[in-house]
């Protein structure tokens, strides 16, 4: 009852922070303690934000963003995540492709943007690649130490069982590895989110990034301002989406409830 | 429902296709849907024979651009002119390069860089004269650059004639190259870095000069015409392959934007209220730009000079910014400029007001 009533009233605090913060914001500007040039008010965002809304162009961009990261995102899911799991068991692969992979990992998005352009030229193209290279390496990364952190004991039992091949994989092995698997994709999620404004510098003509790198161009930081409270909060919303995995039946007993 | 993995991946691809298909409109989709995508006003000869995409930025050494998109849709001409909106000259390099843009916008000195690089474009046309101010604070005491002595100043890129025409002063003022620290920042960030105090000074092509004076941070120092008698900042570069392949396109847009500049030269309210959408800029800016002062810019005898471009060529080489010398007769190619230049025949009242 008492566990209930707390989910019931559970959102109260965090929609309080959220105010707390949009008074604090109003208060700022509403006295001048930063002058307007430095931060623009929630009036002004608010304004473009219809402004934006009502030219369409924030719907649009909203659509082209999703897109792109989705694309990118999903492209990186499908290809790393079975690699990661292939050399997580192999140990002779993780010792020949770790050190490349680790390699490419550090490499900012930004530094691939003249090559993205060269080699996919303008539109969704390039964006998809940046989001891919900002994503694949850490997910694949991740999954691979996911299997390689597993219990010598699952393998054992396993091999008592006499599964092999893809009843191994599918039976003990990506059961196994999930949880940690559904933690890194939630993360690399968010870094993909946070590499759309990089990746739509790219000669994009529509997107939320394409939109603050074009507000600043206009000299419209409140535009920029809007634009970000958007990449925010869908970021949000996605974030809780994939969070819904964790509840799928044969993950939660990774999580030991 | 219970969630399962099945239902959990036919929802994502669910998600992906919904999205997809609100992204590409699949059941509108014609070529004509993908042109006109992007344009801000569609006019009678939105069906003029052929098209043609030109880069540019939100600048107004590049105003001729958009003018000349708005002109191709609503006056007769053979060729339908679409203006690409870039965010920096590094893209527009690299479009370039990929052959994604033929002709577009970009500064001279960058243009000489490809040039040397091997890249086959050329100097067709300018952008427009004068155009860029060295400013400093508002509360500055400077009357001269001799006073930014040991002083933080930005510049937009080492490419750029900006950069060029601030040595040449340090030069003429008998200053040394390193006795003002330069630090090269987007356009779009100086005013308000002048603003926060963490420069104190820039030179750089408009709007961003009228920004800090409208904002009340910034005062002009030197004008470009104080400095350097018509200024070059852009000119209009286009990719051999287009002038080999198709002269006449090339030709309508030379024409295009000449005709442009000579309409915005006297029609300057009417050029800010035609571009703020392009640029999505405020209107106020633009207009300040174009009305302030006649000093500020000019859109008329862009025809280029070898002398102008050799003397700039000549300093970027000293400067180290250029390798060697680019031939003239290489680089600049004035064969499509017009003899006679009438102005382009927008009717100033349907000018959308938006």
């Amino acid at each position: 009852m008492k566990q209930q009533q707390k989910n019931r009233f559970g959102f109260l605090l965090p929609t309080g922070v959220v105010l707390a913060l949009l008074l604090l914001w109003f208060l700022v500007s509403f006295f001048k303690l930063v002058p307007a040039y430095q931060l623009p008010s929630p009036a002004d965002a608010l304004k473009s934000f219809k402004e934006e809304i009502f030219a369409g162009r924030l719907y649009n961009d909203i659509i082209a963003s999703l897109w792109r990261v989705s694309v990118g995102f999903a492209i990186s899911a499908v290809l790393g995540i079975p690699l990661g799991l292939w050399i997580g068991q192999h140990a002779a692969s993780r010792r020949a492709l770790l050190p490349v992979l680790n390699f490419f990992r550090f490499l900012s998005p930004l530094a691939w943007i003249p090559f993205a352009i060269l080699w996919f030229h303008i539109g969704d193209k390039p964006a998809v690649f940046l989001l891919f290279m900002a994503t694949f390496f850490p997910l694949t990364i991740s999954t691979m130490t996911a299997v390689a952190g597993i219990p010598n004991i699952y393998f054992r039992v396993a091999r008592d069982y006499n599964y092999r091949g893809w009843e191994l994989l599918s039976k003990v092995t990506f059961p196994a590895v999930l949880p940690q698997v559904i933690t890194s994709m939630r993360v690399t999620y968010g870094i993909a989110w946070v590499v759309i404004v990089a990746a739509e510098m790219v000669g994009c003509q529509d997107g939320l990034g394409y939109g603050i790198w074009d507000a600043r161009n206009g000299l419209r930081l409140d535009i920029a301002v809007s634009y970000m409270l958007v990449i925010g909060l869908l970021g949000v919303i996605i974030d809780r989406l994939i969070s819904q995995l964790t509840k799928l039946p044969n993950v939660r007993w990774g999580y030991e409830r | 429902m219970k969630l399962t993995m099945g239902r959990f991946i036919i929802g994502v691809v669910l998600f992906i296709g919904i999205i997809g298909l609100l992204r590409f409109h699949p059941w509108t989709k014609t070529k004509a849907d993908t042109d006109k995508k992007g344009t801000v006003h569609e006019g009678p000869k939105g069906d003029a024979g052929q098209s043609l995409t030109i880069g540019y930025l939100p600048v107004t050494c590049h105003l001729t651009c958009p003018v000349t998109d708005y002109a191709s849709k609503t006056t007769k001409s053979n060729t339908n002119f679409n203006s690409q909106r870039f965010t920096d000259f590094p893209t527009v390099v690299s479009a370039m390069e990929a052959k994604q843009i033929q002709a577009t916008f970009m500064i001279v000195p960058l243009a000489m860089k490809l040039r040397e690089e091997g890249v086959p474009v050329k100097i067709c046309y300018l952008g427009h004269r004068d155009g860029t101010e060295i400013m400093v604070r508002k509360d500055s005491k400077a009357s001269s650059l001799r006073d930014m002595k040991g002083k933080t100043m930005a510049i937009p890129s080492p490419y750029s004639n900006q950069n060029i025409m601030i040595h040449k002063l340090m030069q003429d003022q008998g200053l040394k190259p390193d006795d003002i620290n330069f630090v090269v920042l987007p356009p779009p960030d100086m005013p308000t870095s002048l603003a926060a105090g963490a420069i104190d000074g820039y030179v750089v092509g408009e709007p961003f000069c009228a920004k800090a004076e409208l904002d009340g941070t910034g005062r002009v120092l030197y004008y470009a015409s104080d400095i350097w008698p018509d200024f070059v900042s852009c000119a209009l570069v286009v990719h051999e392959d287009l002038i080999n392949e198709r002269p006449d396109v090339v030709k309508d847009l030379v024409r295009g934007i000449a005709q442009s500049g000579k309409w915005a030269e006297t029609h300057r309210a009417d050029a800010a209220k035609l571009a703020a959408p392009y640029f999505r800029q405020d209107r106020k800016v633009l207009d300040y730009v174009l009305n302030s002062s006649t000093k500020r810019v000019s859109y008329v005898q862009l025809t280029p000079t070898d002398e102008e471009l050799q003397r700039i060529d000549d300093m970027a080489v000293k400067m180290g910014i250029l390798k060697r010398t680019v031939p003239m007769s290489e680089l600049i190619d004035r064969e499509f400029i017009p003899h006679d230049i009438e102005a382009a025949a927008i009717e100033s009242d349907k000018i959308p007001d938006k």
